[in-house]
């Protein structure tokens, strides 16, 4: 069996995607979870990685003015009505 | 003993039923599409053009095709991943031209390695954590203001996939099949955008906090 590529901290910031949603198999979530006991700055990249994803995903969230909803509705029954 | 609730006409039509009287023009199924998923539409369009002015005009573009196209909708994906997919393109048509004066390249925003394989730069850096700052000071003033630039410095497919994945929380497969792609085309595209936005808000948070301990 082939012998698993050495857990540097190129290797593990490749895997955080994969660890975040738990789909690493067992072998190579445990290498990279000793490599994160042990390597502080992978630590810091893991847990800022997260909390980017998070405030991201919060700032980008736009909900749709009621006003605009509005308008829009106006804009199309105004075109389907000349269509 | 209590009443049996009768369904009369006003039980909530099924997506079937709405295309087909879209198919037959009914222009009330069309409004009822529209509430159903206008927010949506404007979230991805608004995430992805980043401006409301355009946001608006892909949330018109995509209704209109919806309805003069309605035919050409054959029901293999839900008419929520095809209005995904529809608004997504609608969305990166209206950024052409645009991306020169925003985006930088995606390679100067990734991490870079030395040939041992661990982290280049300088050790308070490689260090900083910032995470466990509270999100009202990570989503409001400056860091707010360094979170858009980061979003606005993105390249426009990488955006699309963060957006789909991350604020409209599409599974993996439901992102592929909205964009056309593979799903590791996808899950490449996603990590390299969260790397990118987390190199720029780790310079951002580190210099301040550089700055505060001068």
């Amino acid at each position: 069996m082939a012998k698993q590529a050495r857990m540097t901290c190129r290797r593990a910031i490749d895997l955080l995607a994969d660890y975040l949603e738990a789909t690493l198999g067992p072998e190579v979530a445990t290498d990279l979870e000793q490599h994160l006991e042990g390597c502080a700055p992978c630590r810091a990249y893991l847990a800022t990685y997260a909390k980017t994803r998070a405030v991201a995903a919060s700032a980008a969230r736009a909900e749709m003015p009621a006003e605009m909803q509005q308008r829009v509705r106006q804009f199309l029954l105004k075109a389907l009505k000349r269509a | 003993m209590p009443e049996r609730q009768v369904q009369g006409p006003t039980t909530r039509p099924t997506e079937a039923e709405l295309v087909e009287r879209l198919r037959a023009g009914d222009v009330h199924a069309l409004e009822t599409i529209m509430e159903r998923h206008a927010s949506r539409v404007y979230r991805v369009a608004r995430g992805i053009t980043r401006t409301d002015g355009d946001a608006e005009e892909v949330v018109q573009d995509v209704f209109t095709t919806l309805y003069q196209k309605i035919d050409s909708f054959e029901g293999r994906s839900s008419l929520g991943t095809w209005m995904y997919r529809v608004a997504t393109n609608a969305a990166l048509i209206k950024r052409r031209g645009k991306r020169a004066t925003l985006e930088v390249s995606l390679e100067e925003q990734l991490p870079t390695f030395r040939d041992d394989g661990h982290r280049e730069g300088e050790r308070s850096f490689v260090l900083a954590d910032w995470s466990q700052r509270p999100d009202q000071e990570l989503l409001q003033g400056e860091a707010r203001r360094a979170i858009e630039a980061a979003l606005d410095a993105l390249p426009e497919h990488y955006r699309a996939v963060l957006v789909l994945r991350d604020v409209e929380e599409l599974s993996n497969e439901d992102v592929a099949a909205a964009l056309g792609e593979s799903v590791a085309s996808i899950k490449s595209r996603l990590h390299r955008a969260r790397m990118a936005l987390r190199e720029h808000l780790t310079r951002f948070h580190h210099g301040a906090t550089a700055e505060r301990s001068q």
